[in-house]
Order: structure tokens, then C-alpha cells, then sequence
């Protein structure tokens, strides 16, 4: 005899439905302002972007995996709630009526489906730092695992927008509204989230430097600043 | 799913309450995907290695419907066996103590690789829209693992012949791996099918998954060598990644013989210590 679990209360078991993309029930569950699913998506990313953030710091020591087991999931929530008035106030601009808070539930649904599938990744991160030498002088480990973890997070924030699309298309009725809030949301929140990653470096830890949990200069310059930098030495080089 | 909305006594108006999540304990399909003879129960170590070979669907159906956790036990418990069985032919290529350790390094090898990627593989079916839960997907893998190894075991006897026929630790390195990547090919193809049974809307994300589980497992050989050939210790005291073992092994002699007290002992090159370490 199937059972039914009362959609209402959060529960572990919704993530399969999250992955799916069950936009109906899903819909459903969006279309209500509900702090306890806040909390419960909060938790969610705290722990499975937790554990991915974990097995990419055991490269570099015990205490680089703490610091980026806290830092990774810090820097979605830090996101969502910096961005959060700007993407409340960009949805009903257009064309999709709802609150600020349904606005952050939805960005916070997102994270959590990109944190479930990094949870689901972190066993072969863990594998793979386990088998990177340390101490690799010509540094081909530490890119192989930055590679890896940047290819593991850019998949999920992938997976994680398709499925904020399909909630986007059943809240809005309409594709196009759907897919202008998500660009605008997708916009701001790479925007600010480059910035907050900057000021939270170093997540893997570089061999040759201590293990801290921020640099000293984290709050001085900016993501775009040193991008720009780059950039400028590249073309005065040539 | 209830969607019929309840009216709200106090001011008459509909409430339109959630939609409530069906709960299963298996992912649904219709009975109609899987003929009468398909249905036939399995049961018992042979009968679950005849099924696999010839009547895969019977252990679908029987993951899906029957007692899964029993059929994933003989499944798995299968895979255990063959996996020593063909790691002992592995082991007799450098005899000594590799005919114990070779064994128990491809069995737990293979094991340990496939509980590595056993998450992701439920994250990727999830996400390609299977309704699949955690148990089928665990059903699912244990077939894998049980239809590699079977194939394994029929080809341990080509793969005795070869090893008796040369003293190339490369060569029999590059023949087990390549009689690898045809048994997992059969054992993947096994996968697919399972999971095209739960509602699976897109094969792509299994397509990854096998490339992730594929690096792992080829991975996890290069953790635990040395498996062919022989080593001063049973596990590494250098970590590598497998591109570079594999490129270590082919470009030094591809094996010395020593003669010690009228015995012959093939040896690789002596693994190299880390400064420091």
C-alpha cells in the first residue's frame, strides 16, 4: 500500500522530487511564502555543499577541509541574501508576481538542488584528492583537483538553473517571463557570487602559502579589479 | 497526486492545498513493460548468473517487484567471487604473494569504486527524471558489478594462456584492461536497460556517470598496486595519478628477471619514495 508524505513538511525525501524536476508539485510547494522550507533548504546546502567543499580541502589539510566545508555553502547563502531585495524587486519588474521571500526560496531551491548534486559528487572528490600528491612540484595536482571541483560546481549550477527554469515556466505561464527572470537572477547572483568568493579566498590553498581561513588582504580590491589586472598583463606582455 | 481543493469554513472561499507526494518503495512501471516470462523468479547464485546472461529482464522484474534486498545480495555476493576468481589469475602472473593480494585488491577494488560512485549515480538517474529510489539504484549497480565479473570469468582462461605466454608486465596490463572495458561495456548496457524501466527521460546523464564510474575504477587499479607484478610493499607509499603510472610503466623495461636461489621473480621498477614521506 503506498503511503503519502505530506508535501507541506520538509523532508529529505522532496530532494529526489527537486532533481527530477517535478515542476507541478514543485510549483505547488513555490507558490506559498514558507520559512520552514527556507530553513530546510538552508540546511540542505549547508550540508551537501559542506561535504563537497570538505573534499576539496582535505587536499591541502585537515583544517583548509573545515574552513572550505563552512566557506562553500557561505558563500550561496551570503548570495541569496545580498541579492535578495535586488531579485525581489527584478521578478514583478518582469512580469513575475511574487514576494521577496518567494523570490529567496526560489534561488535558495536552486542552491539546494546544485548542493544535493555536489553532495552526490563529494565521494569522488574525496577518491581523487586522496590519490593528488601534496607535495607535486610541478603543480599538475592542485590544477587537476581545481579543474575538477570547478567542473563538478559548474555542472550542478547548470543541472541546478534547468530546474529553476521549469519552476520559473510554471509559476510564470509563460517561457519568455520564465526565462528573462532567470538570466536577470542568473545575472546578479554571478555578478555578487565572484565578489564573495574573492573575499573568502583561498578554498584549495595553494602548497606554498599557510593554511588560513581568509587571506589577509581579503577585503582589499576586487574580484573584477584582479581580473582586469590580468588582463592587462597579458596584453602588455605581448 | 490529491489536487482537490477544500473549502475553507470560515470564509467559503477554495483553498488549494499542496499536492501531496506519492511514496513508493520502488519506482513504478507498468506490469505490461515485462512479459510472463519475464516474471519467472530467480533464485540462488546459478540461477541469478543464468538469469543475468540470458534473462536480464527476469532480474529487473525481480528488483523491482520481488525481494530486491535478497536479490542484491546474491548479486553482489556473485560479484565477490568471480572478481576473486579472476584476480587470482591475475595473481598467478607474478605469483608469490600477489596469488593472495591480487584477488583481494580487484574485489575490493571494484567494490570500493562502485560505493565511490554509487550517490552520484542515483544524482544523475534522479536528474535524468528515473523515479528510481535508492534500492533499485543499488540493485542496478550490483547487476553491473555481477554481469562484469561474469564476463571477467570467461575470459580468465584466455587471459591464463596470454599470461603464461609472456613476461610483460605491460602487455598483461594493457590485455586486462582491455578485457575490462568489454565486460563493463556488457555491464553498463545492463544499467542503461534497468534504468530505461524506471521512468528515465534522458540517457545522458548516465552516459557521464559511466565515464566518472570508468576513471574511477582505472583509478582505484593505481591505489592499490601493485596488482600485476610484484613491489616491496602490498599498497603504494607514492600516490599517482593512473596517466602517470601508466606512462611510468611504459616507458621503463617492461619487467626484470631476477634469479634468487634457483627461483625466477619478475619485478617491476622499485617504487620511488617522496622526499620527506
Amino acid at each position: 500500500m503506498k503511503t503519502l508524505v505530506d508535501s507541506s513538511i520538509p523532508d529529505l525525501r522532496q530532494l529526489p522530487a527537486l532533481l527530477r524536476g517535478e515542476v507541478e508539485l514543485l510549483g505547488a510547494w513555490h507558490r506559498e511564502e514558507s520559512g520552514r522550507r527556507i530553513l530546510f533548504q538552508i540546511f540542505v546546502i549547508f550540508g551537501g555543499a559542506g561535504l563537497f567543499g570538505a573534499a576539496i580541502g582535505a587536499w591541502r589539510a585537515p583544517l583548509q577541509s573545515l574552513y572550505l566545508a563552512f566557506k562553500l555553502p557561505l558563500i550561496l547563502i551570503l548570495t541569496t541574501f545580498f541579492n535578495g531585495l535586488v531579485n525581489g524587486m527584478l521578478a514583478p519588474l518582469l512580469g513575475l508576481n511574487i514576494g521577496f521571500r518567494q523570490s529567496s526560496q526560489l534561488v535558495l531551491s536552486s542552491f539546494a538542488i546544485a548542493a544535493t548534486i555536489l553532495a552526490g559528487f563529494s565521494p569522488i572528490m574525496l577518491f581523487l584528492v586522496w590519490n593528488a600528491p601534496v607535495s607535486d612540484v610541478s603543480g599538475v595536482s592542485f590544477h587537476v583537483v581545481l579543474l575538477t571541483g570547478i567542473a563538478a560546481i559548474a555542472f550542478a549550477g547548470v543541472a541546478a538553473n534547468a530546474r529553476l527554469l521549469d519552476l520559473l515556466r510554471v509559476l510564470a505561464k509563460d517561457a519568455k517571463t520564465a526565462r528573462n527572470v532567470l538570466f536577470a537572477w542568473l545575472a546578479g547572483n554571478l555578478f555578487l557570487g565572484a565578489q564573495i568568493s574573492w573575499n573568502l579566498r583561498p578554498f584549495i590553498g595553494s602548497p606554498e602559502m599557510e593554511v588560513e581561513f581568509l587571506r589577509d588582504d581579503a577585503f582589499s580590491g576586487n574580484f573584477y579589479e584582479a581580473v582586469l589586472r590580468v588582463v592587462g598583463r597579458l596584453i602588455s606582455g605581448y | 497526486m490529491n489536487t482537490t481543493p477544500a473549502e475553507n469554513p470560515d470564509s467559503g472561499r477554495p483553498e488549494a492545498k499542496p499536492p501531496a507526494m506519492p511514496q513508493s518503495p520502488h519506482a513504478p512501471g507498468p506490469e505490461s513493460e515485462f512479459s510472463e516470462a519475464d516474471q519467472i523468479p530467480v533464485s540462488g547464485c546459478f540461477g541469478s548468473v543464468d538469469a543475468i546472461l540470458r534473462h536480464p529482464k527476469r532480474i529487473l522484474f525481480q528488483l523491482r517487484r520481488g525481494n530486491s534486498r535478497e536479490t542484491i545480495l546474491v548479486l553482489i555476493g556473485v560479484a565477490i567471487a568471480c572478481a576473486l576468481g579472476y584476480g587470482l589469475i591475475i595473481g598467478l602472473f607474478s605469483g608469490g604473494e600477489q596469488v593472495f593480494y591480487a584477488p583481494v585488491k580487484i574485489a575490493a577494488g571494484l567494490l570500493l569504486s562502485a560505493l565511490i560512485c554509487l550517490p552520484s549515480l542515483y544524482i544523475f538517474a534522479a536528474l535524468g527524471g528515473s523515479k528510481a529510489g535508492i534500492e533499485d539504484v543499488l540493485g542496478l549497480l550490483a547487476g553491473l558489478l555481477a554481469l562484469t565479473t561474469i564476463l571477467l570469468i570467461g575470459l580468465a582462461p584466455v587471459a591464463w594462456i596470454f599470461s603464461e605466454s609472456t613476461e610483460s608486465v605491460a602487455m598483461m596490463g594493457a590485455l586486462h584492461l582491455a578485457f575490462w572495458f568489454v565486460a563493463v561495456g556488457f555491464g553498463l548496457r545492463f544499467l542503461h536497460t534497468g534504468f530505461k524501466h524506471t521512468r528515465l527521460r534522458a540517457n545522458e546523464g548516465l552516459s557521464v556517470w559511466a565515464i566518472i564510474f570508468v576513471a574511477v575504477a582505472l583509478q582505484m587499479t593505481t591505489a592499490l598496486r601493485p596488482i600485476l607484478g610484484t613491489a616491496d610493499t602490498m599498497l603504494p607509499k607514492e600516490k599517482k595519478f593512473f596517466l602517470a603510472h601508466w606512462a611510468d610503466n611504459l616507458s621503463s623495461p617492461s619487467g626484470a628477471r631476477q634469479q634468487s636461489a634457483g627461483r625466477e621473480d619478475y619485478r617491476q621498477e622499485p617504487i620511488v619514495e617522496e622526499e620527506g614521506r
